[in-house]
């Protein structure tokens, strides 16, 4: 469980962190006052090599996203923390924006500096009240030492920093829905294209980047492309934030090298399953991607590539560990009944299926199931993967999917007790005769 | 987002403009359009209709009701035909040619389903509407849902004139758009997420701005109703015609549902150069207030009732006199071209005023509005029978009649003098006169005891033919309710009356032969037909010497 470098995590356990005075004392501030006498597109350059990736989920390769941003519009570019961190299962981004807020500025202002931005917003999710505060007040000790403002560092360049906080949605994280909270309108996606590299904020080039993407930045500026690249894997280099949770000795957040084994991740960060029972499930990456069965963890490791061969995601590094005595049918409810919670109704497959998916698994587990539920939602879960506005509507079937696939018995023994208890009765029959009729 | 699809409506219109063709194949067919139309519009320009409901030509791109899914070779996913725009070398699929796109469009409807409510048997919009068409023809199946549908509010009053029913709404947002976009008043929003999701008004405000109804015909379901005409007819007992608005000059194209002899419920039609699909509140639900609760059936001269050959005979006294005649501002072009060649021939020495009047209007009237009561107020000035200044020339005429200075008036239309004009001091003036004639409509017409001769007369919804809109626009307006027994079209009065004093102007023996004809006697007209006045209209100012319109721009094809 050593051996990890700590790039994000390096200084988390120092009290004064969060102080300027802190984040100065242990070097903070230092890379950017370097990156300002850069050319800009040599910074996109070193992130490019560096093969940092999206770390909200996508995994996007950051430089290649700034890249699109056209650099002669004759509008303002704006750079967008994506602070709105709302997967269930996902905490990784607070412990930053509470311990680390000067780290993430700085790396604000690198990406400021790349895009030649001038104005920068944080987006932090409603329910963060600490993270928040502490955030605000880094930015004004910033704006008081003239780390942010005009003229910075006598570069000449001027770059301006916000706060915003959301109102609760999960679908503002999505980038073109936090982009409509940002303005003042209700959030939800925008259709694409346009992108928001091209048509963002206000209609101007936008770059949305993740908490933890950019609190990477300082650290690579620092060390070099070359030197990030070396920690990892080709495919996913450097290090990854998890949020581990669930039914583990020792839940909390790790900065892992990417392409760590997942069991070693269980037994050694993770402290092992508690209670001594043992391992059922884990979802990987965030509730939005599939589930993994113990059995399927050997030999799969914890970077994007490995996770993808063994068909889940390591998405936003939310780590959900489930032991023996989990229901995998009330695995499916619950994450079902978030998902058609948070659908932002603007789309119809998303808005009615997924209410209509968290209804069937609801009779499912009150003991009403009928025989053909399960195909039917896997119909459903067809109609609406892919036919959405935005992703969200993977996101929501998902789970419904992956919970049926990887358990199907469960499923199915909840499903026939009830067959046998409702045999002969007027309306049982009824029901699968129609099922029946369309499938 | 309408920033985003407003940067895209304008370089659609770039690019319209610079007429660059664009070829791409829908269903196995070579389409060529310009570049920047969406799949929407390119496959419709072949006659393959690609279904929606919350795309609207006018309106910015939503892509929320996801009905327009098409496939494109070489893509993985389907894509939404309203925000593609054409590409060269395209190849579309649409539920013509893709099992794909006919498996999207069963399940958005199937889900579109799920929560809305089987009340088609009580629902104004049943049997125009987009939702069962569709069901029909795209998707047909028995639903699966089985659950409890979702409940919301069945009749919450949106503002005076349209209400909501929540449950059949299917959330395209077109209704908000459009209060958005075109109004620019923004009453209505989202409220909720999910399936939770309702149309609601926002804080503080009401939808009352002056086009408040078009939400109801932009809604392709029926969640928004007119609150007039809410549960008063099942569309196919009513009889739909399609007319122009004779409220104002503007001339907005409109499709009028009649139900023995009562306006049953009052549609845009569209016309891309006049009113699009919008209607002012004014216009459609005072569709009928021109039309008089009474009606004069028979002739009376001083009181009694007459033959009208007897009545006509009082044209005799104004020959060679000095007369003032009152023209009703919606009386048909074609009228007003028999008006002038009686006047010409028959009364000799007369001067003629439109009854027209200026008014204010407010930001959002403006859109589609014109300041004034007076639809042919144009078609009048094509016979020059009202000059530069209407509004002066009527005043002056109603202060001459007075002053007692006109002795001679025929008032011809029931908006020949308007209302709000008759004081006791005119009708006084009117009854002291040498010789008076109205042709009017209203039996509880103030000048009936003041006027001497009065004949009864069609109303502007009772008869066919020709106006000409504020902007020129040659347009047909067509016959909606049946007229009383007794009473005859303005033209055959005074083609009558022409016969009377010696020779008919014109024989003809209906409105349409009248328009007919009309459109002959001009050679500029002579080629129109009445089909392409009656869709979408030409402008006479791009008609040329040969009479054919100069541009395709002036007409418009639905």
């Amino acid at each position: 469980m050593t051996g990890h470098k700590k790039i994000l995590l390096q200084h988390i356990d120092k009290p004064d962190q969060y102080t300027m005075s802190g984040y100065e004392s242990r070097g903070g501030y230092s890379t950017i006052k370097k990156v300002l006498g850069m050319d800009p597109l040599k910074v996109i350059e070193e992130v490019k090599a560096s093969g940092l990736r999206g770390r909200g989920g996508a995994g996007f390769p950051t430089g290649v996203k700034w890249g699109f941003v056209p650099r002669n519009s004759g509008k303002p570019v704006y750079l967008l923390q994506n602070a709105d961190e709302s997967e269930p299962g996902t905490f990784k981004d607070r412990v930053l924006l509470e311990k680390e807020p000067h780290l993430c500025i700085e790396g604000m202002l690198i990406a400021a500096w790349a895009l030649q931005s001038h104005w920068s917003c944080v987006y932090i999710r409603g329910e963060y009240g600490y993270p928040y505060v502490r955030t605000v007040e880094a930015i004004n000790e910033a704006y008081k030492k003239g780390y942010l403002g005009e003229n910075i560092f006598g570069s000449g360049f001027t770059h301006h920093m916000v706060v915003h906080r959301g109102a609760g949605a999960y679908i503002c994280g999505e980038e073109t829905g936090l982009i409509e909270s940002l303005e003042g309108k209700k959030g939800q996606p925008r259709l694409k294209p346009p992108f928001p590299a091209v048509v963002g904020v206000y209609g101007a080039p936008t770059v949305v980047n993740n908490t933890e993407t950019l609190a990477a930045l300082p650290w690579i500026m620092e060390n070099g492309a070359a030197a990030y690249r070396a920690i990892g894997t080709e495919k996913s280099p450097g290090t990854k934030l998890i949020s581990a949770s669930g039914h583990i000795n020792k839940p909390g957040v790790y900065e892992i090298d990417l392409g760590y084994p997942v069991e070693r991740f269980i037994a050694e960060e993770c402290g092992g399953i508690w209670n001594g029972k043992k391992l059922k499930a884990i979802i990987p990456g965030g509730s939005s991607v599939p589930v993994l069965r113990a059995d399927e963890l050997k030999g799969v490791n914890m970077d994007y590539e490995s996770f993808q061969q063994a068909g889940t995601m390591l998405g936003s590094g939310g780590f959900i560990v489930m032991d023996e005595t989990v229901d995998m049918v009330d695995v499916a409810l619950n994450l079902a009944h978030f998902y058609s919670h948070e659908s932002c109704g603007q789309c119809t497959p998303c808005r009615e299926g997924g209410h209509w998916i968290e209804k069937i698994f609801h009779r499912i587990i009150d003991g009403k199931g009928q025989a053909g539920d399960m195909k039917l939602i896997e119909n459903l879960c067809a109609q609406i993967g892919g036919h959405t506005i935005c992703p969200f509507g993977e996101a929501l079937i998902t789970p419904a999917l992956s919970c049926m696939k990887k358990f199907p018995e469960e499923f199915l023994s909840k499903i026939k007790a009830v067959e046998g208890e409702t045999k002969g009765q007027g309306s049982g029959s009824r029901s699968s005769s129609m099922l029946a009729q369309v499938q | 987002m309408s920033e985003i699809n407003g940067a895209d409506k304008n370089g659609t219109k770039e690019a319209k403009e610079a007429k660059e063709m664009v070829e791409l194949t829908i269903d196995g067919q070579k389409v060529v359009v310009p570049a920047g139309t969406n799949l929407i519009e390119a496959a419709a320009s072949v006659g393959i209709t690609i279904p929606h409901y919350c795309y609207h030509k006018d309106l910015s791109i939503a892509g929320n009701c996801r009905m327009c899914q098409i496939e494109i070779k070489g893509r993985p996913k389907l894509e939404i035909a309203c925000n593609m725009i054409v590409q060269k070398g395209l190849d579309i699929s649409t539920q013509g040619s893709s099992q794909a796109v006919k498996d999207a469009q069963a399940a958005t409807l199937e889900f579109i389903l799920i929560n809305h409510p089987l009340d088609c048997t009580v629902c104004d919009q049943s049997g125009h509407c987009k939702l069962q068409d569709y069901h029909y023809e795209y998707n047909a199946k028995p639903s699966r849902f089985e659950e409890e549908k979702v409940h919301k509010v069945k009749a919450e009053p949106l503002g005076p004139n349209v209400i909501l029913d929540g449950e059949r709404c299917i959330m395209c947002t077109r209704c908000i758009r459009f209060c958005d976009e075109i109004t620019q008043t923004s009453e209505l929003g989202l409220l909720n997420r999910g399936d939770q999701t309702v149309i609601a008004v926002n804080k503080g405000k009401e939808l009352n701005n002056a086009l408040s109804g078009t939400v109801v015909d932009l809604c392709p379901v029926g969640a928004l109703t007119h609150r007039n005409w809410r549960f008063n007819s099942r569309i196919w007992y009513a009889k739909e015609t399609e007319s122009i608005c004779t409220g104002c000059s503007t001339g907005c194209n409109v499709k009028v549902a009649v139900r023995d002899g009562q306006v049953v419920q009052v549609k845009a039609k569209y016309n891309a150069e006049v009113n699009k699909e919008w209607l002012c509140d004014e216009g459609r639900y005072g569709f009928q207030r021109f039309q008089p609760k009474t009606r004069i059936t028979e002739a009376a001269v001083k009181g009694s009732t007459v033959e009208l050959q007897t009545a006509l005979d009082s044209f005799k006294a104004f020959k060679g006199q000095d007369t003032v005649v009152f023209l009703s501002p919606d009386l048909l072009l074609e009228e007003f071209w028999l008006i002038k060649k009686f006047l010409d021939r028959d009364i000799q020495k007369f001067k003629t005023v439109i009854a027209y009047k200026e008014r204010e209007l407010n930001d959002v009237e403006k859109i589609l509005v014109s300041p004034d009561y007076a639809a042919n107020f144009r078609g009048a000035q094509v016979f020059s029978l009202g000059g530069e200044k209407l509004e002066s020339e009527y005043k002056d005429a109603l202060a001459a009649v007075k002053a007692g200075t006109a002795q001679n008036i025929i008032i011809i239309g029931e908006r020949a003098i308007l209302r709000e004009d008759f004081s006791s001091e005119l009708l006084s003036g009117i009854a002291k006169a040498k010789n008076s004639i109205a042709i009017i409509s209203d039996a509880e017409s103030p000048l009936i005891g003041s006027v001497q001769t009065v004949i009864p007369e069609r109303t502007c919804l009772e008869k066919a033919g020709l106006y000409v809109n504020r902007k020129m626009r040659l347009q047909y307006i067509d016959r909606l309710i049946d007229s009383p027994v007794g009473t005859n079209q303005v033209w055959r009065i005074i083609n009558m009356a022409a016969q009377r004093l010696g020779q008919e102007l014109i024989s003809c023996a209906n409105d349409r032969d009248l328009t007919l004809r009309y459109l002959q006697s001009d050679p500029r007209l002579s080629t129109l037909k009445i089909a392409e006045l009656k869709n979408g209209g030409v402008l006479l100012t791009e008609l040329n010497e040969a009479g054919r319109s100069k541009t395709q721009g002036g007409v418009t094809a639905v």
